[in-house]
């Protein structure tokens, strides 16, 4: 049997820009070679500007989201207030490692802006909870090396919203080119302090 | 080599078993009914290990009883598709877990809109257009892939099912003793006929 | 003590006895140091965490906070090291408050060797413990399986043979502050630029005796990369997309309904609670 990040496929990418942030998945959900679905979105929303973006093993991303959609809510109902994307980070990071010796097969990537303080705010995760706090780009999935590439030439610090969707863009779709577990089609979210916008993006179809 | 499909359409929900219960090489049964309906307007399909199939599946179907008994209403059926996903990720961890693929078709009752999931014996739950497990994928999928859309009719519906169970006899090398299709409509769940003795020539 | 849910151990397990492998943790293969001189005691880290062969992030932190003059540099897995130092200082603060005392060095490496010992090297943790306290300054390292030693300079991880070798040979007794800082510094530049598992930048944390404890980050960047000279921005309307969603402010708020409350003396209101400073 093969590795269960690599059963499903997928890719997730997060980004900084200038007083906002981005995050992109793919769309496919395969089993090894065979496609089962390519209408599989991976990135969840856990508050207004709050994103959580899972890939690996689909039983454990629809059971990972899942459970921050009730640890969040169960958040919201305490506190009277929206989940920060750092408090997120931190649930994150414990419910993880609460499972060190049994994990959940997920690569978790958080993006979004702080309700407070307005700032942008990105970070990533290993599946035992190891938080990776970066200031340019996050990456997770089966085409993470590719995109390691790409974010690392295509990304320059401070980028307009409109600019950093063409950067995600063209980072997450040619790196997925090169991954034959991800890609049919990507969905992107740009962050900004009072406007989400999703978009839509068509991928090659093989 | 037990075949499970589903197709979605414009105002319903096609699923289709074969009929056949096997043990290795060995035909048991050629009038297995491989479905369980769980409440008014949803129904499950479901193949994997004998045993472990219609235990799971009459536990989901008692447990959904349950529910329409003490709330007098239906869950719809994304709800219940979620729980028997809850389910089944539960006992994936524990120390003997089902191993069950499943199809779940249904029509939310205040919608009155088509719902098709597909759940794998790792509990991944996945919304589709249309659905296959095991070897029925490799053959119908493409099939699918090509003459599915989703305005399609019944009648389409079924003459689209009768495309791949055609291939599916073409190509299978065993005998799978025919499909039974069951259909769900906002006027509840039925069993349609269909004609299993047709011959289809390999080329 | 922590509680870890086994509850997907069984499940992994028969997955792991079919052939799957293990997941890959992010590690710290990593150069860490220690050194007291007259008055105090430096450690120091590089900022390199890996994945395998892929670097997961350039300059992240492996200095981590214990009590104000103990501090903790944290060699193997990532995520062991932090949570573990982090339950410790949880730990040496309630003891320090109910004993009304500072906290010891060598009561922090008792317990985080007591910890590690209990999970027989399944905590990947390999520490290098200093610090001053009432009793003098305090250098150890602590490994996965509940070791420990007590020496006057260390390091640890994948550099530490080449952070060693810088020790060996230019280390020398009665140093003053710089000069600790300075042969720390030095032997993570070693463990840098020998070591394919360590790299960028050296981040150094110097305690001493009445005086504040000074986390100098980034310290030295050997490894700075220099701007970009032109770029590679698209024009806008590059990528093509089917469809797009805005969801404005003003489109959340019409999910929530507000209701305002009558301005009646009866209800009594606590006072509002600071959030998120």
């Amino acid at each position: 049997m093969s590795n269960p990040f690599d059963i499903n496929g997928g890719a997730c990418v997060a980004m900084v820009g200038k007083d906002c942030v981005a995050i992109a998945c793919d769309l496919r959900l395969g089993m090894q070679s065979l496609t089962i679905s390519n209408n599989f979105p991976k990135i969840f929303n856990y508050a207004p500007s709050t994103y959580l973006g899972l890939t690996g093993l689909a039983t454990d991303v629809n059971t990972v989201s899942d459970l921050f959609r009730y640890k969040v809510n169960m958040y919201r109902l305490r506190e009277e207030r929206d989940i920060a994307p750092q408090t997120l980070a931190n649930l994150v990071s414990s419910s993880l490692y609460e499972k060190r010796f049994g994990p959940y097969f997920v690569s978790p990537v958080i993006a979004g802006i702080n309700p407070t303080t307005g700032k942008p705010f990105i970070c990533g995760f290993d599946s035992i909870g190891c938080i990776d706090f970066a200031k340019d780009f996050i990456v997770s999935g089966t085409a993470s090396d590719q995109l390691f590439g790409t974010c690392e030439g295509l990304w320059e610090p401070d980028l307009a919203p409109e600019d950093l969707f063409e950067t995600i863009s063209q980072a997450l779709l040619s790196a997925v080119d090169r991954d034959a577990l991800s890609g049919w089609g990507a969905q992107v979210y740009i962050i900004e302090k009072d406007k989400v916008t999703q978009r839509l993006l068509k991928g090659r179809q093989d | 080599m037990e075949v499970l499909l589903g197709i979605a359409g414009k105002d319903f929900v096609i699923l289709a078993a074969s009929k056949a219960a096997m043990r290795g090489p060995t035909v048991l049964k050629a009038e297995d009914d491989k479905t369980r309906q769980l409440n008014k307007h949803t129904v499950m399909a479901f193949s994997g290990e004998s045993g472990d199939t219609v235990q799971f599946a009459e536990y989901i179907q008692a447990n959904a009883a349950l529910y329409s008994m003490r709330n007098d209403t239906e869950l719809s059926p994304s709800a219940v598709a979620n729980f028997v996903r809850g389910e089944l990720a539960r006992s994936l961890r524990s120390r003997s877990p089902y191993t069950v693929n499943l199809l779940l078709g249904g029509i939310d009752p205040v919608t009155e809109k088509p719902h098709l999931y597909w759940v794998d014996y790792l509990a991944s739950l996945a919304p589709l257009p249309y659905a296959a497990h095991g070897y029925a994928q490799y053959y119908c999928l493409s099939i699918l892939d090509k003459h599915h859309h989703p305005d399609c009719s019944l009648e389409e519906g079924l003459a689209l099912l009768t495309l791949c169970t055609d291939e599916l006899k073409r190509r299978l090398p065993i005998d799978y003793k025919g499909m039974l299709v069951k259909v769900v409509t906002k006027d509840g769940v039925r069993e349609i006929p269909v004609d299993n003795d047709k011959v289809v020539r390999s080329a | 003590m922590p509680g870890f849910d086994f509850t997907n151990y069984n499940r992994n397990a028969a997955l792991h006895a079919k052939g799957v492998p293990l997941p890959k943790a992010t590690s710290t293969g990593t150069t860490i140091v220690g050194c007291i001189y007259d008055k105090g005691v430096v450690i120091a880290a590089d900022t390199r965490a890996t994945s395998g062969p892929i670097v997961a992030d350039k300059n992240c932190e492996k200095l981590h906070y214990i009590a104000p003059k103990i501090w903790c540099a944290g060699a193997g897995t990532a995520a062991d090291t932090e949570f573990t130092t982090a339950l410790i200082s949880s730990n040496v603060e309630l003891h320090s408050l109910s004993t009304g005392r500072d906290p010891r060095v060598i009561t922090c490496m008792t317990m985080l060797k007591q910890h590690l010992f209990r999970y027989q090297g399944h905590i990947g943790a390999y520490l290098v413990v200093a610090g001053v306290d009432p009793t003098g300054t305090g250098l150890y390292t602590v490994h996965a399986h509940g070791s420990t030693d007590k020496l006057p300079y260390v390091t640890m991880g994948s550099g530490s043979l080449a952070a060693m070798s810088v020790f060996e040979s230019t280390w020398q007794p009665d140093l003053d502050r710089q000069g600790a800082i300075d042969i720390c510094a030095e032997a993570i530049k070693a463990g840098i630029f020998n070591d394919l598992g360590s790299g960028s930048n050296v981040d150094v944390c110097v305690i001493e005796k009445d005086q504040p404890t000074q986390l100098l980050r980034n310290y030295m960047k050997p490894n700075d990369r220099p701007q970009k000279e032109r770029n590679y921005r698209f024009p806008r309307g590059t990528t093509a997309y089917l469809d797009q969603r805005v969801i404005s402010k003003e489109d959340m708020k019409k999910y929530v309904t507000i209701e305002t409350l009558s301005g009646d003396d009866k209800i009594t209101t606590g006072d509002s609670m600071e959030v998120d400073t």
